[in-house]
């Protein structure tokens, strides 16, 4: 068992302001070792921002959950929306090698999600798309763990 | 999210604190756009205060890159923490800027 939060989020990006900003009080709080709380928001940030201005967007009573349970041994982040199907996991890694007049932003994210975290899983469940990440933590700041 | 700048020499140093994700890169696209278009042809950014920078926020850095190009001018990057590297390498953004450990690496022979 650990310890965590629940928050539920609408179609708004200011949403996405919420739960950095919770996030960060959370992992200070708990002292997340800053690399991972990093990661974590970073990661956060291209999935949920997906989710609020596209998975949500013209989606009547679209709503997405984001629960986030720290044990000593790893951060696990569950993300839940009940728009469309919508496997963010489905698309091809950008092209990452071209020159900077060619570059595409788009894909990036997921791209990121994937080298970001230990683990990524994509589940359509009960009529929502469910995202699972895991980071694992080997230390927790100021104490030492086994 | 705030950005600062400075100069030194003939370079212009622009300073982003706080964070650079889907909330704040509007805001500072619109403050870098108004740094690009007082320097000159040298820009270098200070990424010591950035705590993390994702998708969103390498879209404005991209935009700067090219404004600067366009312009004939150069950017370089230094002081930027574990994450946001790491977050350059795996988008392969540390090939398009030049990025250095501090300052004085990156003000030399610039």
């Amino acid at each position: 068992m650990g310890t965590g939060f629940h928050m539920t989020l609408g179609a708004h990006l200011s949403d996405v302001a919420r739960v950095h900003a919770t996030f960060a009080n959370f992992a200070t709080a708990h002292r997340v070792p800053p690399d991972v709380r990093r990661s974590l928001q970073v990661v956060l940030d291209e999935l949920l921002a997906n989710i609020v201005t596209h998975g949500l967007t013209g989606c009547a009573g679209g709503e997405a959950t984001i629960d986030v349970v720290l044990s000593a041994e790893a951060l696990v982040v569950t993300l839940a929306d009940n728009g469309p199907p919508f496997d963010p996991l489905g698309r091809a890694a950008p092209d990452t090698t071209l020159p900077v007049a060619d570059r595409q932003i788009g894909g990036l994210g997921v791209h990121l999600a994937r080298q970001m975290m230990d683990e990524v899983r994509y589940d359509r469940r009960d009529d929502r798309n469910v995202t699972v990440l895991l980071k694992r933590i080997t230390e927790i700041e100021g104490t030492s763990r086994a | 999210m705030e950005v600062t700048t400075r100069t030194q020499g003939d370079v212009t140093i622009a300073a982003i604190a706080g964070s650079l994700d889907s909330i704040t890169s509007p805001q500072a696209q619109q403050a870098l756009n108004a740094v690009v278009a007082q320097s000159g042809p040298k820009l270098a950014v200070d990424c010591s205060a950035l705590d993390y920078i994702s998708s969103a926020g390498l879209r404005v850095l991209l935009g700067l890159a090219k404004q600067m190009s366009a312009k004939g001018g150069s950017l370089r990057t230094f002081g930027l923490n574990q994450t946001v590297r790491e977050v350059f390498e795996i988008s392969g953004f540390s090939t398009i800027f030049r990025v250095f450990p501090g300052e004085q690496d990156a003000l030399e022979g610039f």
